[in-house]
C-alpha cells in the first residue's frame, strides 16, 4: 500500500481515521483514551463536536488537554499543563473504568483478528504452542488497554489497515474482544460490552450482533471494498449495505490539525 | 538531628541493595517520574541479576535489562509510548536473558495494593480470559498458566473470576518531585501506583528532585501522599529522571529520550552508553553538565513549570542540603 495513495486529497488515511474514531464519541460521555494517536482522535471529538466529554487518562489526569501537540506519554508535562486533578491508576483504571462507569475507551493494536482481540505483546512465527516460548519481536504490552477492553461501556480500535495486522486468530491476546466470538465474553462477566468498531486507515468495521464477527461496514472516499479485502487477514464479510464515510468537512480537518499542532498524523 | 534521612545516592544503593533483589521501581508511567538516576547507579555498584516490579517500563528498566542486569521483571506496559518500543528490554526479552511476566497496568496497581493490605490475594476482573492469565513467562510450560492469575469462585455471586498475587518488593526507589529531610513527599502530576508501593514495599527510599522544609508539607499536608514514618531514606537528585519528565520541574528530554532508545538497541551501544552516561560522572554536578547546563535550564522552564510556584519559597539551596547530609553521616 502506498502510503501516498491519498496526495491527491487534502487529508492523509490517518487524519480519516482519527476523524472517524472521533465521530463515535457523543458529547457528555465518560471517556478514556490510549496513548499516541487514540488520544488525537479523542480531543479532536471534544474540541469539535463533544465539547461536554469527560476526558481522561489512565493515569489519572483529569480536565486536562494537550498543550503543544501530541502528548509523549499520557502522563507528559503536555497533558499536565492545564489539568484540574491529578490521580491515580487505581483511580481512573479501577474506579472509573472497572467499575464500569466508563462509557467509551479508544485504543490501538498492532494485530487484530476477526473477533476484535487485540495483540500489542509480541509477534511469534504463527501460534506459540504449549510452551511460551520467546517472540520473535518483542513489543509493549497491554498497558491499561486490557483494563479498559474489559471495563469500557464500549471500546473503539484504531488501527493501521495492513495484512499483517489483521489476522484469523492473534498468536496471543492481550486485550479481549469477543475471544472465541458469541457471548464469551459472559464466561467472565466483563462490565464492558466490547468493541464497538475497528477503525482503521481503509474503512470501518463492526461485529455480528450475534457471532461478534467482524465485517465490513464501510470505506472511505479514496479506498475500496476490493483494497480492503486484499489487505484484511481473514475471510472479511461486507455488509450488504456497505457506504461510504462521509469526508472530514473543513471544519473537522481544521480542528483535528489544532489538536495535533505537531502533525503526528500526517507523517507517514 | 539524628531524624534527617538524607543519604547520598551511592550510599543509599550501597545499604539497601544487593544482587538478585526484588527491586520496585515508584515512578508514572515510561515518560514521566522514575528515579532513572538510581538505576544507573544499581549498574555503578554491579548490582545483577534484579527481579524489577516496574508498574510501566521507563527509561530505567530499558538500561538495566539492555545491560543483563535484569533476570525477572514484572510489567504493565513495556513500551516508551510514543518514543516507541523500549530496545533494550525488548533485546533482553527475545534474546532470554530477562523473563517478562505480562500483566496490565490495573493488575500491577492492584498487586501492589494488595500487598500493602497483606491480602492473601486480590480478586482480579481483568486480565482473566486474555493471553496474559493464560501465559506465564516465569512458568513458560505450565499452559494454561495456573500459578499466576488462577481461577477462584467469588463466594457471594459463584462466578469465576481471577487471583492476583501480591507484591511485596525489598526495596522501592520511588521518585518524587519533594520531599523534606525527614521523609514526607510530594508527588506532581499522577501518582500512578506510588503511594500503593510506598504502603507495599519492604523499604522505601526516597529520590527527590528537590528538598524542601518541613514547613511546606505543614503548609499543604494534604498533598503528602507518603509520609516519613515509612521510609528509610532520601536521596537528593536534580534532574532524577531525566531524560523522562517530572511535572513542575522539568520538560522530558526528547533528544535523549531518543538517542538512549537508540543506544540501548545493541549490545555495543548499551556499553557505550553506560561508559558515557552511567559512568561518565562523578557527583551532582558532573552529572549536570552531562546534561547540560544550557538544556537542564531549558528544560525546567516548559509548559508545567508553574505547578512548582507555590512551593519554591522552601526549596533549599545545595549547600543547604550538603550540610544536612554530612550532619548525618557524622
Amino acid at each position: 500500500m502506498s502510503a501516498n495513495a491519498t496526495q491527491n486529497l487534502p487529508y492523509t488515511r490517518q487524519e480519516m481515521m482519527a476523524i472517524a474514531t472521533g465521530r463515535e464519541l457523543r458529547d457528555g460521555e465518560l471517556a478514556i483514551f490510549g496513548v499516541g494517536l487514540s488520544m488525537l482522535a479523542g480531543y479532536f471529538a471534544q474540541a469539535h463536536h463533544a465539547p461536554n466529554i469527560r476526558a481522561m487518562t489512565e493515569g489519572g489526569v483529569y480536565g486536562a488537554t494537550p498543550v503543544g501537540g501530541l502528548p509523549w506519554g499520557i502522563e507528559c508535562n503536555r497533558i499536565s499543563a492545564n489539568a484540574t486533578s491529578f490521580t491515580n491508576a487505581i483511580d481512573a483504571l479501577g474506579f472509573l473504568v472497572a467499575s464500569g462507569r466508563c462509557d467509551v475507551g479508544i485504543i490501538g493494536a498492532a494485530q487484530v483478528d476477526k473477533f476484535g482481540n487485540v495483540n500489542t505483546t509480541g509477534i511469534w512465527d504463527g501460534e506459540i504452542g504449549d510452551s511460551y516460548r520467546l517472540p520473535k519481536t518483542r513489543l509493549t504490552g497491554a498497558g491499561g488497554a486490557n483494563d479498559i477492553a474489559c471495563g469500557a461501556g464500549r471500546v473503539v480500535i484504531m488501527v493501521t489497515h495492513e495484512p499483517k495486522r489483521f489476522a484469523d486468530k492473534v498468536s496471543y491476546i492481550s486485550s479481549p474482544g469477543y475471544l472465541d466470538g458469541g457471548n464469551a465474553r459472559e464466561r467472565y462477566g466483563f462490565v464492558g460490552k466490547g468493541p464497538s468498531a475497528i477503525i482503521t486507515t481503509l474503512g470501518i468495521l463492526r461485529p455480528d450482533p450475534l457471532s461478534k464477527e467482524f465485517f465490513l461496514d464501510a470505506y472511505y472516499a479514496f479506498s475500496s471494498v476490493e483494497e480492503i479485502l486484499a489487505h484484511t487477514g481473514w475471510d472479511l464479510k461486507v455488509s450488504p449495505n456497505v457506504r461510504v464515510v462521509p469526508e472530514p468537512t473543513p471544519e473537522e480537518l481544521a480542528t483535528l490539525r489544532r489538536v495535533d499542532e505537531t502533525g503526528a498524523l500526517r507523517k507517514s | 538531628m539524628s531524624q534527617h534521612k538524607l543519604l547520598s545516592l551511592a550510599e543509599a544503593v550501597r545499604r539497601y541493595t544487593h544482587d538478585g533483589i526484588q527491586y520496585a521501581s515508584g515512578a508514572a508511567l515510561p515518560v514521566g517520574s522514575d528515579a532513572i538516576v538510581f538505576g544507573r547507579e544499581l549498574l555503578r555498584q554491579g548490582r545483577k541479576n534484579l527481579h524489577a516490579i516496574f508498574h510501566c517500563n521507563t527509561q530505567q528498566l530499558n538500561l538495566l535489562a539492555g545491560a543483563a542486569a535484569v533476570d525477572k521483571a514484572e510489567c504493565g506496559f513495556s513500551g516508551l509510548e510514543v518514543f516507541g518500543f523500549a530496545n533494550g528490554l525488548r533485546r533482553a526479552v527475545e534474546s532470554g536473558q530477562t523473563a517478562l511476566e505480562d500483566y496490565s497496568n490495573l493488575a500491577m496497581a492492584a498487586r501492589l495494593l494488595g500487598g500493602a493490605m497483606n491480602w492473601p490475594f486480590v480478586p482480579a476482573t481483568v486480565n482473566i480470559g486474555s493471553d496474559i492469565q493464560e501465559r506465564s513467562a516465569f512458568a513458560p510450560d505450565d499452559y494454561p498458566a495456573t500459578r499466576k492469575i488462577p481461577s477462584v469462585t467469588d463466594p457471594f455471586s459463584g462466578r469465576q473470576i481471577g487471583a492476583f498475587s501480591p507484591l511485596k518488593p525489598d526495596v522501592a526507589a520511588i521518585h518524587v518531585s519533594l520531599a523534606d529531610p525527614l521523609g514526607n513527599a510530594i508527588m506532581l502530576g499522577t501518582e500512578w501506583s506510588r503511594f500503593e508501593l510506598s504502603r507495599a514495599a519492604k523499604k522505601v527510599i526516597l529520590v527527590a528532585d528537590a528538598i524542601v522544609d518541613t514547613a511546606c508539607m505543614r503548609q499543604y499536608p494534604n498533598l503528602v501522599r507518603i509520609p516519613d514514618i515509612i521510609v528509610e531514606a532520601v536521596v537528593y537528585w536534580p534532574f532524577a529522571a531525566w531524560p523522562q519528565s517530572s511535572p513542575g520541574l522539568y520538560d522530558v528530554d526528547e533528544e535523549h529520550m531518543k538517542f538512549m532508545n537508540k543506544a540501548l538497541a545493541t549490545e555495543q551501544g548499551t556499553a557505550d552508553y553506560i561508559r558515557d552516561y552511567v559512568t561518565g560522572y562523578d557527583d551532582i554536578d558532573g552529572y549536570l553538565d552531562l546534561i547540560g547546563r544550557d538544556k537542564a535550564e531549558r528544560l525546567a522552564n516548559g509548559v508545567t513549570s508553574f505547578l512548582l510556584d507555590p512551593f519554591r519559597q522552601w526549596i533549599k539551596t545545595p549547600e543547604e542540603i550538603a550540610a544536612l547530609t554530612s550532619e548525618v553521616a557524622a
